[in-house]
C-alpha cells in the first residue's frame, strides 16, 4: 500500500518570527533574525563567534505545571508548535490517542542547559551535590525530550521517532513521518524538531573554524550563503511543526492541505563525518525524485542547506547542478535570514517553503551581494519576486555524513 | 520544630514548587492535586534541604511506598527530625 501524505498544519518560532504574518514580513522586507550573541557568564567570552539567531518573539507558554514540570527550553518551544499545529488542524482527543497518529520530533541533544545545570552538580563543592540533581533533569534534557513531552501534553499514543542527527533532525522527523503514513503504519504524524539557545553548539562550530567571525559588529550581514565574502555559519535557535496525514482522511474531513510530500531522499555519505560530499548528496536528490517519480525539471524551487561554509556551499552546488543541468531551478539559502537553527533547520525551512508556495512568490538569499564563481553554476534566485512554485525541494545535511532531501507540491 | 512549623514549611513547598495551594491535610495528593512520584522525588530533595542532612535511600523508600497525604508527609518529617545518629 502507498498512500498520499498531505501537510494539513504548520507553525515555527523562528529567528525571524513566530506567527506566518511575521515571517512573512521578514521574508518579503529581508529582515534578518541575526544578532549579537549574549553574555552566558561561561562560554561566550571564549567564543570567536559573536552572533545567533535569536528568537526575539515574546511567547507565553501557558502550559500547566503538570507539564512544565518535565521541560527544558527546547521543551516549551516543541510543545508550543505542535500545540499550535493541533489547534489549527482542530485535532480532536480521539484523533490524538487513536494510536493511529504518531510523533517524529527531535533535537540536537535534548536541553543543553538542564545539561549545564547537572555538570555543574558534579563540580559543586557542596557536600549535597547528588540531592541537587532534580529527579526531572533527565527528562529535562534526554535526547527524546521534545517527542515525549509532546505525547504527554496531547495524549498522543502511536509511535514515537526521534530523530538526533545534528541538521537533519528535523528533515528527518518530516520524511520519516511521510513513510509512516505512504506505508500504512500511522495515518497521520505530527513531524518536526526544535532547538534552544545554546552557545555550547556555537563553541563546537567555533572550535572547527566553521562560525562567522568577520560580521560580529554587523549580524545582520551574516550568514553569507554563496557570497564570496561568506566566513561560515551562524548558529540558531527555533522550532518547526508540521502535521502529516494520509490524504484520504485528510479530504474526508476537509482539511486544509498547505502542500503534499511527494518525495523524500536520505542516504549517508559513508565515510567523513565532517566534509560534505558531493557523490553523497546527488545521490540523495536522485532518491528523492525517484521516490516523487519526477523530472528534475519538474522542481521550481531549492531551499537549500546553504550553510555558508567556504566548502559547504560549493558542493551543494555541485550536487544541484549534477543533477539538475544547466537550467537548475531557483534556489535559495534560508539560513541567510535566521542563522543555522540546527535541529529545527529542516522543520523550518519546510514551513517558510509552504508560506512562500502558499503566497506564490520566492525570497532570495540575504546577503548574497557577490556570487561565489564556484557556486555561480546554479541560478539564485535574484530577487523577491513573484512566482508561482508548483514543486519545491528542501535539502539538509548534517555532521555524521546524513543527507536529506524533501520534495513537495502545491496541491 | 513543632508539627505547625513544619506543616507551614511543607504547604509553603507545596504552594512554591508544586503550585499546589491549601490541600486538606487528609486528601489523597496524587487523586486531589495531580502530585505523582516525580514530585514526591523532589519534595523529598526539599525535606532534606528543610532539614540539612541526606536522607538514606531506605528512608526514601519507606516514603514512597506509604505517603499519600499531608498528615503522613508531617508525620514522617516528624519521625525523621531527631538528629540521627
Amino acid at each position: 500500500m502507498e498512500r498520499r501524505v498531505v501537510i494539513t498544519a504548520a507553525s515555527a518560532i523562528s529567528p525571524i518570527g513566530h506567527t506566518r504574518d511575521e515571517i512573512l514580513h521578514s521574508l518579503q522586507n529581508g529582515v534578518s533574525g541575526v544578532q549579537p550573541l549574549r553574555d552566558d557568564g561561561l562560554l561566550s567570552d571564549h567564543i570567536h563567534s559573536q552572533v545567533f539567531g535569536t528568537v526575539s518573539a515574546d511567547i507565553p507558554f501557558d502550559f500547566e505545571r503538570k507539564y512544565r514540570k518535565t521541560m527544558g527550553p527546547v521543551a516549551f518551544y516543541a510543545c508550543q508548535v505542535v500545540k499550535e499545529v493541533v489547534e489549527q488542524a482542530g485535532l480532536s482527543p480521539e484523533q490524538l490517542g487513536s494510536g493511529r497518529l504518531g510523533v517524529a520530533f527531535g533535537s540536537t541533544h535534548g536541553s543543553p542547559t538542564v545539561q549545564r545545570g547537572i555538570y555543574e552538580t558534579f563540580f559543586s563543592k557542596s557536600g549535597k551535590r547528588f540531592a541537587s540533581i532534580g529527579a526531572v533533569d533527565y527528562l529535562k534534557s534526554m535526547v527524546h525530550t521534545t517527542a515525549v513531552n509532546i505525547t504527554k501534553m496531547f495524549g498522543i499514543t502511536g509511535r514515537v521517532i526521534s530523530s538526533s542527527t545534528a541538521c537533519t533532525t528535523s528533515s528527518q522527523s518530516i520524511g520519516f513521518g511521510y513513510e509512516m503514513i505512504r506505508y500504512g503504519m500511522q495515518d497521520a504524524m505530527i513531524c518536526g524538531g526544535a532547538d534552544e539557545y545554546d552557545t555550547t553548539t556555537v563553541a563546537v562550530f567555533d572550535n572547527l573554524l566553521a562560525c562567522s567571525t568577520a560580521f560580529n559588529d554587523t549580524p545582520s550581514k551574516t550568514p553569507r550563503p554563496f557570497d564570496a565574502d561568506r566566513d561560515g555559519l551562524v548558529v540558531g535557535e527555533g522550532a518547526g511543526a508540521v502535521l502529516l496525514e494520509d490524504y484520504e482522511s485528510a479530504r474526508h474531513r476537509g482539511a486544509d492541505i498547505l502542500g503534499e510530500v511527494v518525495g523524500f531522499g536520505c542516504n549517508n555519505n559513508g565515510g567523513d563525518l565532517i566534509f560534505p560530499n558531493v557523490d553523497g548528496i546527488t545521490a540523495t536528490l536522485k532518491i528523492a525524485l525517484a521516490d516523487a517519480r519526477l523530472d528534475p525539471g519538474d522542481v521550481d524551487f531549492i531551499s537549500a542547506h546553504a550553510t555558508a561554509t567556504k566548502m559547504g556551499d560549493v558542493i551543494e552546488s555541485q550536487a544541484i547542478r549534477n543533477v539538475f543541468g544547466e537550467t537548475t531551478p531557483m534556489v535559495s539559502g534560508l539560513k541567510s535570514y535566521m542563522g543555522h537553527t540546527m535541529g529545527s533547520c529542516g522543520a523550518i525551512e519546510t514551513i517558510l517553503s509552504l508560506y512562500m508556495m502558499a503566497e506564490g512568490f520566492v525570497a532570495p538569499t540575504l546577503n548574497l551581494d557577490s556570487i561565489d564563481p564556484r557556486c555561480a553554476m546554479i541560478r539564485h534566485t535574484p530577487g523577491l519576486a513573484d512566482y508561482p512554485l508548483k514543486v519545491v525541494g528542501v535539502q539538509n545535511f548534517a555532521f555524521g555524513g546524513v543527507n536529506t532531501c524533501l520534495l513537495i507540491r502545491k496541491m | 520544630m513543632t508539627r505547625d512549623e513544619i506543616r507551614d514549611r511543607v504547604l509553603t513547598i507545596f504552594a512554591e514548587e508544586f503550585e499546589i495551594v491549601g490541600p486538606g491535610l487528609d486528601d489523597d495528593l496524587r487523586e486531589a492535586h495531580g502530585f505523582d512520584s516525580i514530585d514526591a522525588i523532589e519534595l523529598l530533595r526539599e525535606i532534606e534541604d528543610m532539614l540539612g542532612f541526606e536522607l538514606s535511600q531506605e528512608q526514601k523508600k519507606r516514603a514512597m511506598d506509604n505517603i499519600r497525604t499531608l498528615n503522613q508527609i508531617l508525620d514522617y518529617i516528624a519521625g525523621l527530625a531527631p538528629e540521627p545518629a
